[in-house]
């Protein structure tokens, strides 16, 4: 009887696997992609066209990317690590918004190109991949990691209460991608010393985290006219962060609390 | 051909000249990709200063809120002098603060150096002119509100 069943399902299978797939009609989608190459700096940089079959392709830009680069223009250069939102390796400026390359989908409409740009106002390392080392220094500044004077009499792990940990949701999400800070007009003027909606924000996550004891020094480092209040409140951090978080509330927050100290 | 031109940089010459301004004034060249120190170092913010803090912050904020009672007050109370003054200054504090953030945001020190304070005290000179222009309206015209209230009529 047991047989009998496999060998029913077996026919069934078949049957289906029997009819042909009929050929779509290729609807095929131009991409315009930033080109720049360090080895030709007398070259200037340009928008290169590539043409891709969308019924051949994955429904994200990072596919197209991956697409062209594997079939058409094996020089496209642009950083992609885990092609589902969680690295930040892959952030650039797709049809105006600074966005995850894999977390965007691509516009279906063919009649209408697609534009890549890599961050804007950062300087660009080649084509889609721009400098993040100012970045990441800035980062570094704000000693992001626990800092205490004394450790718990047990041994064992800070503790902290279920509400504390609640304060750092929609926080601790962030990937660092650098789409809300090269989003923000301010860190465009004034990246050199303005720190950016991204850093502010963990600055934040570790001024109200509640294991910290380091908050007056924290707060101290932004008492300047450059590193935090340069923030006008623009919010085209909160507009176009890939992970929707909001770094203009984080570092309204952040204003807040310093207010009278 | 094309790599002819290429070599002798006929780019550099047809690329569009800058204006007479912005080529007179030296800025500080910036080091390259921003980075001070080696790329491991951590950036190093500027000294923190009393005056540039969240006090200015707060003192901002705070004329900008008491501007609004100040300003819709004459409509029901009438004009005094105590309160058109006060309305007068904060006014002049808040565009005062609102030009000095103008001026850190688009002529930075660290890239114009002395224009910066150029700025800042042409800023200086000016609040303090208009200063000296609302006391003199005060005395003479009975206050801003009063000179606003003729402009509306005529």
């Amino acid at each position: 009887m047991f047989r009998s069943i496999l060998r029913n399902q077996q026919k069934i299978s078949l049957r289906t696997l029997a009819t042909q797939a009929t050929e779509k009609a290729p609807r095929i989608k131009k991409f315009q992609i930033y080109r720049w190459n360090p080895d030709t700096p007398q070259e200037q940089p340009q928008m290169k066209t590539y043409e891709i079959d969308l019924n051949k392709c994955g429904p994200m830009v990072l596919d197209a990317l991956l697409k062209i680069k594997n079939e058409e223009d094996a020089t496209l250069t642009f950083r992609r690590s885990c092609r589902e939102g969680i690295c930040g390796s892959c952030a650039m400026n797709i049809g105006g918004k600074n966005t995850l390359a894999c977390l965007c989908r691509i516009d279906q409409d063919t009649a209408k190109e697609t534009k890549v740009y890599p961050l804007p106002h950062m300087f660009v390392v080649r084509d889609l991949v721009p400098d993040l080392t100012h970045f990441y220094k800035q980062y570094k500044s704000i000693e992001p990691y626990l800092q205490r004077e004394d450790h718990p009499a047990d041994g064992r792990e800070n503790l902290q209460s279920i509400a504390d940990r609640a304060k750092l949701d929609g926080l601790y999400e962030c990937i660092l991608c650098a789409c809300c800070s090269t989003s923000c007009p301010s860190y465009w003027w004034n990246q050199q010393q303005y720190l950016g909606p991204a850093v502010l924000m963990q600055a934040y996550r570790w001024l109200i985290d509640s294991r910290d004891q380091a908050t007056a020094q924290r707060k101290a480092m932004l008492q300047n006219s450059m590193s935090l209040y340069r923030c006008h409140t623009i919010m085209n951090c909160a507009r176009t962060c890939p992970k929707g978080l909001n770094p203009g509330k984080a570092i309204a927050e952040i204003k807040k609390q310093m207010a009278f100290d | 051909m094309f790599s002819l031109s290429r070599q002798i940089g006929i780019k550099s010459i047809t690329r569009p000249t800058t204006s007479i301004l912005s080529r007179s004034i030296k800025t500080i060249p910036q080091p390259p990709g921003y980075v001070v120190g080696t790329v491991n170092d951590a950036y190093i913010p500027p000294k923190p200063h009393k005056l540039e803090g969240s006090y200015h912050w707060t003192a901002e904020r705070l004329v900008s809120i008491g501007l609004v009672p100040l300003t819709l007050a004459p409509l029901f109370t009438g004009v005094s002098t105590l309160l058109d003054s006060t309305l007068s200054a904060l006014l002049l504090y808040h565009c005062y603060a609102g030009f000095q953030s103008c001026i850190i945001d688009y002529i930075p020190k660290r890239v114009y150096g002395n224009y910066f304070n150029y700025a800042m005290y042409l800023l200086t000179f000016g609040t303090g002119i208009a200063g000296y222009g609302i006391y003199k309206i005060e005395e003479k015209e009975g206050g801003v509100t009063k000179l606003v209230g003729k402009l509306w009529k005529a």
